[in-house]
C-alpha cells in the first residue's frame, strides 16, 4: 500500500541490534512484591526543555474566564445592579415639593407600608399574580406535556412551538388592546354568543373587569410557562415513563411521582417569570380593568411624574425585594445553575 | 406515554383538544389585530368594521402627527442590529467563560437571573433615575439600548448554556492535538460548531429589540424624556394605526425568523448528529 | 537519553482533588511497539493515556517521549497524536478539510495541504469520501478518517482511546487486523487503551494490566497469560482459576484442567454447577466445598465422549507443571 511521501524516522541499524542484545534490560522495571511496577533507572532529564513560558498557557484559567465574562458583568453591574443600589439609597432620602435631600429616614417605607391604599394595590397585584400563576401553570404544563410527550415527529413539534411563539412577537401592548374589540359589549365574542343563541343579551362582565385583566394576563404570559417547562420535560428520558408504567403506576401517579419532580426547574423558572411579569405590569391593569384596579407600577409612575423620587424608590425597592425573595426561594427548591448548565 | 400498540392513548385527545382550544384563544385577538388593521377610514378600534381600506397602513408611511415613521422604522432596525450584535459578542464570550467554575460565577449567574426576571419598567425607571441623578440627558437610543440589554444579555447567556452543554469538548482537544493555538481553536473549531446557536441568539435578540422599540418610537416619535416606556404607554394612539403597526411588525418578525430557521435547519442537517458524547 | 524507548513514564501521578487516579506509574515502551493499556473501568488507563497525549496535566512525575522530557509540553510538541473515542471529527468540515486541519494550523498552502490530505485518505481507503461530511459516514468510516487526521502529523506515538468499543463485533475483528498491520507498516508506537482482554492479547506486543491507578503487570501477552503476577491479573485476563495451594495462591489455566478422578496430582472435587457450550470448547463450572467456583475448558470431542450434567459430582485434575505460583493474592 502506498502512503507517506517521506518515511518516518527509524532507528539506525546498530541500535536495533543493541536492543536485542540487552535482553533483560528490556524490562520496564522491576516487579515488586505487591505487583506494582517501580522504576529502576536513574532520574530522568530535567523538564527544562519545556519551561512554563514555552507552554503557551500562561494565563490562569480563572483569569481567562473573568476576561470572557467581563463585559457581561460590567454591563449588568452598570445597568442593573447600580440602578438597584440607587433605588436603595434614594429610598431613604427626604423630599419635599422642591427637591430631594440625601438622608437616612424610614419615612418612605413607613408611609408605603401603612397607607391602606398602597396595601390594597399590593394585595390586588398579589391576588392577580396568584390566580394567573395557577391558570398558566395548569395550561402551560399540559401544553408542554402534549408537545413533548405526545408529538413524536420533531418537525411537527417545531411547527407547533412556532405557532405558540408567533403571537409573542407582537408587542404586548397591541395584543392587550386587541382584547377590547373582542370582549366589548359590541365585541366579537358577544356577537358569537348571540348568534349561537347561547345568551340573549351581551355579557357585560367580560370587559373592564378583573375577568378581563386575568384573561389578558393568561393570554400574554402562558408562553413563559410553556417554554421552561417544555425544556425541562424534554430532558426526561421517555424510558423512565415506561419503567413507571411497567411498575404499575397509573398515569396520574407517574405524573406526580416521576415527571413533576424531574421538571421542577422548569416549573420554578416559569412561575418566577409569570409572577414577576404580573407584579411588574402597568398597562394591562390600566387598560383592561377600566380604572377599577391599580397596579404597583402605575403607583410608581405617578410618583415619578410628580418627581417624588424617594417614595418611588421605596416602592421600587419593595418590588425588588419581592423579586429577590423569589429568586432566593428558587435556590432552595432547585439548583438552577446546575440544571441550566447541564 | 403510549400503549403497546401504536394507537394514541385517550390523554392524547384530551390534551390535544386543550392545545387546540388554547391556540384558538391565543390567535383570537391576533386575528382581531390583523383584521382591524384593514379597518375603513371612518372606523375605530372596535367592531363593527366600517368598510375595509389600507388607510391605516398608509398612515404609517405618511409622515404625520406620528412623526417620521420610515425614519423611525430605520432607527428601530438600527437599534435592533446594535442590540443583537452586542448581545452576541457579550453573551457568547460569557457563555464560554462559564464553562469553568470561577470565583464569583455564582454571584454573576444569579445577577443575570435577577436581571432577566425584573420587570422591565422597573429597570427603565432605574436607568432613568440614574441618568437624572448623574445629570445626564438620556437619549432614546442610549436608554432604550441599556434597558433592552438587561433583558437580551441574560437571554443570550442562558441560550449559550444550552448550546455549550451539547458541545463535546473532544473537538477542542482534537484541535489542540492537531496543533491549533487557542485563537485558532476559537476561530476554526469552537465558533463554527456553535454557529447555529449563535445565530439563534442573534435573531432572538434582534426580534425582541425590534418589536419593543418599534412600538415605542412609532407611537411617541422622537422624544427625549424618560421614562420613555411610560410616556409611550400613556400616549399610545387609540386608532387602528396601532393595529396596522402590529400587523406590520409581526410580518417582518415572521419573515426574519422564518429565514433564520431555514438557514439554521439546513446547517444542522448537514452536520447532524455525528456527536457521540464522549 | 535512552532512545531505545519511545515512551517512558517515570513515577507519573494524577490526582483529582483528593482522589488518586494514577499512582506513581512507571513504564518503558520500546520503539515501534504496540502497547495495550488494559484494565477495568476506573483503573487509570485513560488518564494515563491522556497524560501522555498532553490533554491532562501531570500531578507528579515525568513523561519522556523519544528521550525528551515532555511533561510540560503542549500536545503538538510531543510527537504524539490522539484518536479519540468519539472520533471528534469536526462536523462543519468535510473529510478532506478534517484531515488537512493540522496542516492548515501550520500555515501550509491550500493546494499543498489538500494534496497531502488526499494521500492520507488513500492510506485508509477513504479517498472517495473526501468531500463528504462526517455526519454522512458510518462509525467505521469516521474512525478511518480520524486515523488519517492523526497520522498526517507524522507522530512518533499514536494514542488510541478505546477505538474498537463503538464498533459491532464483526467490524471489530476486521479493524483489529488493520490497526495491527498499519502499526507494523508505519513502524511507530501505538498505545491503545481497552477494557477487553481479548483485544489486548490479540494486538499487543506489550500488555500493561492496570488496577486502581497502578500497573499490576506489564509484558508480552504470552508472558502475562502464562505467568500472571497476581490473582487480580489472573482473574482479569480470564481463562484462569485462582486457588489457594500449599505454598500460597496459585493460578491454573482453565484449558489445562480436565475432568478426571482424584489421584496423586493436583485435583479439586466438587459438584458441576454449569455446563456451557462454546463451540470448539465446553466450559464446565465446578462448585467446590468452599462455595467458590472454578472452570475447566474441555475440548468438545473430549467432553461429549464423557459428558457430565449440572449436579453431578466431578473432579478437575491438572498436572503440577501447569500450577503457577502467584506473587500475591
Amino acid at each position: 500500500m502506498t502512503f507517506l511521501t517521506k518515511p518516518l524516522p527509524r532507528l539506525r541499524a546498530g541500535e536495533v541490534e543493541a536492543q536485542s542484545a540487552e535482553g533483560e534490560d528490556d524490562r520496564v522495571g522491576t516487579q515488586q512484591g505487591d505487583g506494582a511496577c517501580r522504576p529502576d533507572h536513574p532520574h530522568p532529564p530535567l523538564r527544562g526543555d519545556f519551561s512554563r513560558a514555552q507552554r503557551g498557557r500562561g494565563f490562569q484559567p480563572w483569569l481567562v474566564s473573568w476576561l470572557q465574562v467581563g463585559p457581561l458583568a460590567l454591563i449588568l453591574c452598570v445597568l442593573f445592579a447600580a440602578p438597584t443600589v440607587l433605588f436603595l439609597v434614594v429610598s431613604f432620602f427626604d423630599y419635599d415639593r422642591v427637591g430631594i435631600y440625601p438622608a437616612f429616614i424610614m419615612d418612605n417605607y413607613r408611609d408605603l407600608l401603612t397607607t391602606p391604599a398602597t396595601l390594597r394595590v399590593y394585595i390586588s397585584s398579589l391576588k392577580f399574580a396568584v390566580i394567573v400563576w395557577a391558570i398558566t401553570l395548569f395550561l402551560g404544563f399540559n401544553i408542554a406535556w402534549f408537545l413533548i410527550f405526545h408529538i413524536r415527529n420533531s418537525i411537527t413539534r417545531t411547527i407547533l412551538f412556532l405557532l405558540c411563539a408567533i403571537p409573542f412577537w407582537t408587542s404586548g401592548i397591541i395584543r392587550t388592546i386587541a382584547w377590547i374589540p373582542f370582549l366589548g359589549r359590541n365585541g366579537a365574542f358577544n356577537q358569537i354568543l348571540l348568534d349561537l343563541h347561547i345568551t340573549s343579551k351581551p355579557l357585560t362582565f367580560l370587559l373592564f373587569s378583573d375577568f378581563a385583566v386575568i384573561i389578558t394576563y393568561v393570554h400574554l404570559f402562558t408562553l413563559l410557562m410553556v417554554g421552561p417547562i417544555a425544556n425541562s420535560l424534554s430532558k426526561i428520558d421517555p424510558a423512565l415513563l415506561e419503567a413507571a408504567r411497567d411498575a404499575g403506576a397509573s398515569r396520574f401517579r407517574t405524573m406526580v411521582d416521576v415527571v413533576i419532580p424531574l421538571s421542577k426547574t422548569g416549573i420554578v423558572l416559569g412561575s418566577i417569570l409569570v409572577f414577576t411579569q404580573v407584579m411588574g405590569d402597568y398597562f394591562v391593569v390600566k387598560t383592561m380593568s377600566g380604572g377599577q384596579s391599580a397596579s404597583i407600577v402605575s403607583m410608581l409612575s405617578t410618583q415619578i411624574q410628580a418627581m417624588e423620587y424617594p417614595p418611588a424608590s421605596a416602592n421600587a425597592m419593595v418590588l425588588v425585594g419581592f423579586v429577590a425573595i423569589m429568586v432566593a426561594g428558587m435556590m432552595f427548591v432547585v439548583d438552577v445553575r446546575k440544571e441550566l448548565v447541564k | 406515554m403510549s400503549g403497546p400498540s401504536a394507537d394514541r392513548p385517550w390523554t392524547f385527545y384530551v390534551l390535544g383538544a386543550l392545545f387546540g382550544a388554547w391556540l384558538l384563544f391565543l390567535y383570537g385577538p391576533m386575528v382581531v389585530i390583523y383584521v382591524l388593521s384593514f379597518q375603513g377610514p371612518n372606523g375605530g378600534v372596535t367592531f363593527p368594521m366600517v368598510g375595509t381600506s389600507l388607510t391605516w397602513f398608509r398612515d404609517i408611511i405618511r409622515p404625520g402627527q406620528m412623526a417620521n415613521i420610515p425614519v423611525a422604522f430605520g432607527r428601530s432596525i438600527g437599534l435592533a442590529a446594535l442590540v443583537s450584535a452586542l448581545t452576541v459578542v457579550i453573551s457568547v464570550a460569557a457563555g464560554l467563560g462559564f464553562r469553568r467554575r470561577f470565583p464569583g460565577s455564582g454571584v454573576l449567574f444569579y445577577l443575570a437571573v435577577a436581571s432577566l426576571v425584573m420587570p422591565s419598567l422597573l429597570v427603565g425607571f432605574g436607568i432613568g433615575l440614574g441618568f437624572q441623578v448623574l445629570g445626564l440627558h438620556p437619549g432614546l437610543f442610549t436608554s432604550a439600548l441599556g434597558a433592552q440589554l438587561t433583558w437580551t444579555l441574560p437571554f443570550g447567556l442562558f441560550t449559550m448554556f444550552a448550546v455549550v452543554s451539547r458541545f463535546n469538548r473532544s473537538y477542542e482537544e482534537a484541535a489542540n492535538d492537531l496543533g491549533a493555538t487557542a485563537f485558532q481553536r476559537l476561530i476554526h473549531v469552537t465558533l463554527p460548531i456553535l454557529l447555529p446557536g449563535i445565530i439563534g441568539i442573534a435573531m432572538g435578540a434582534f426580534t425582541l429589540s425590534y418589536d419593543e422599540y418599534a412600538r415605542t418610537t412609532l407611537t411617541i416619535g422622537a422624544r427625549n424624556t424618560l421614562p420613555l416606556e411610560i410616556y409611550a404607554l400613556i400616549s399610545s394612539a387609540t386608532s387602528p394605526t396601532l393595529f396596522a403597526i402590529g400587523t406590520l411588525t409581526t410580518t417582518v418578525s415572521f419573515l426574519l425568523i422564518g429565514v433564520t430557521l431555514v438557514v439554521v435547519f439546513r446547517m444542522q442537517r448537514r452536520r447532524a448528529a455525528v456527536v457521540v458524547k464522549g | 537519553m535512552d532512545v531505545r524507548f519511545d515512551v517512558e513514564l517515570v513515577a507519573v501521578t494524577k490526582r483529582y482533588g483528593s482522589t488518586v487516579a494514577v499512582d506513581a506509574v512507571s513504564l518503558r515502551i520500546p520503539h515501534a511497539s504496540y502497547c495495550c493499556l488494559l484494565g477495568p473501568s476506573g483503573c487509570g488507563k485513560t488518564s494515563t493515556l491522556r497524560m501522555i497525549a498532553g490533554h491532562e496535566a501531570v500531578s507528579d512525575g515525568d513523561i519522556l517521549i523519544n528521550g525528551a522530557n515532555v511533561t510540560l509540553a503542549p500536545p503538538i510538541r510531543r510527537g504524539t497524536a490522539m484518536m479519540f473515542q468519539s472520533y471528534a471529527l469536526f462536523p462543519h468540515l468535510n473529510c478532506l478539510d478534517n484531515v488537512a486541519f493540522s496542516l492548515k494550523m501550520r500555515g501550509v498552502a491550500k493546494a499543498e495541504r489538500h494534496k497531502r490530505a488526499r494521500g492520507f485518505l488513500a492510506l485508509v481507503h477513504m479517498e472517495t469520501f473526501a468531500e463528504r461530511l462526517p455526519s454522512q459516514l458510518s462509525g467505521g468510516q469516521q474512525q478511518r478518517v480520524a486515523l488519517a487526521r492523526a497520522l498526517i502529523t507524522q507522530p512518533r506515538v499514536l494514542l488510541l482511546d478505546e477505538p474498537l468499543s463503538a464498533l459491532d463485533p464483526f467490524l471489530r475483528i476486521k479493524v483489529r487486523e488493520e490497526l495491527k498491520r498499519l502499526q507494523r507498516e508505519l513502524a511507530i508506537t501505538f498505545i491503545h487503551v481497552t477494557h477487553s482482554q481479548d483485544e489486548a492479547m490479540a494486538m499487543a506486543d506489550m500488555m500493561v494490566v492496570m488496577e486502581d491507578g497502578q500497573i499490576r503487570q506489564a509484558g508480552p501477552p504470552r508472558e502475562v497469560f502464562e505467568q500472571p503476577a497476581s490473582a487480580f491479573v489472573a482473574r482479569f485476563i480470564g481463562g484462569h482459576n485462582v486457588l489457594s495451594g500449599a505454598r500460597g495462591p496459585i493460578a491454573v489455566r482453565a484449558d489445562r484442567c480436565r475432568l478426571g478422578v482424584p489421584n496423586d496430582g493436583p485435583h479439586v472435587s466438587g459438584r458441576v454447577a454449569a455446563v456451557e457450550y462454546q463451540g470448539g470448547m465446553v466450559r464446565v463450572a465446578l462448585a467446590m466445598e468452599s462455595g467458590d467456583e472454578i472452570s475447566a475448558l474441555v475440548p468438545d470431542a473430549t467432553f461429549y465422549g464423557a459428558p457430565v450434567e449440572p449436579g453431578d459430582p466431578a473432579t478437575f485434575v491438572w498436572s503440577e507443571h501447569d500450577t503457577h505460583l502467584l506473587a500475591s493474592a
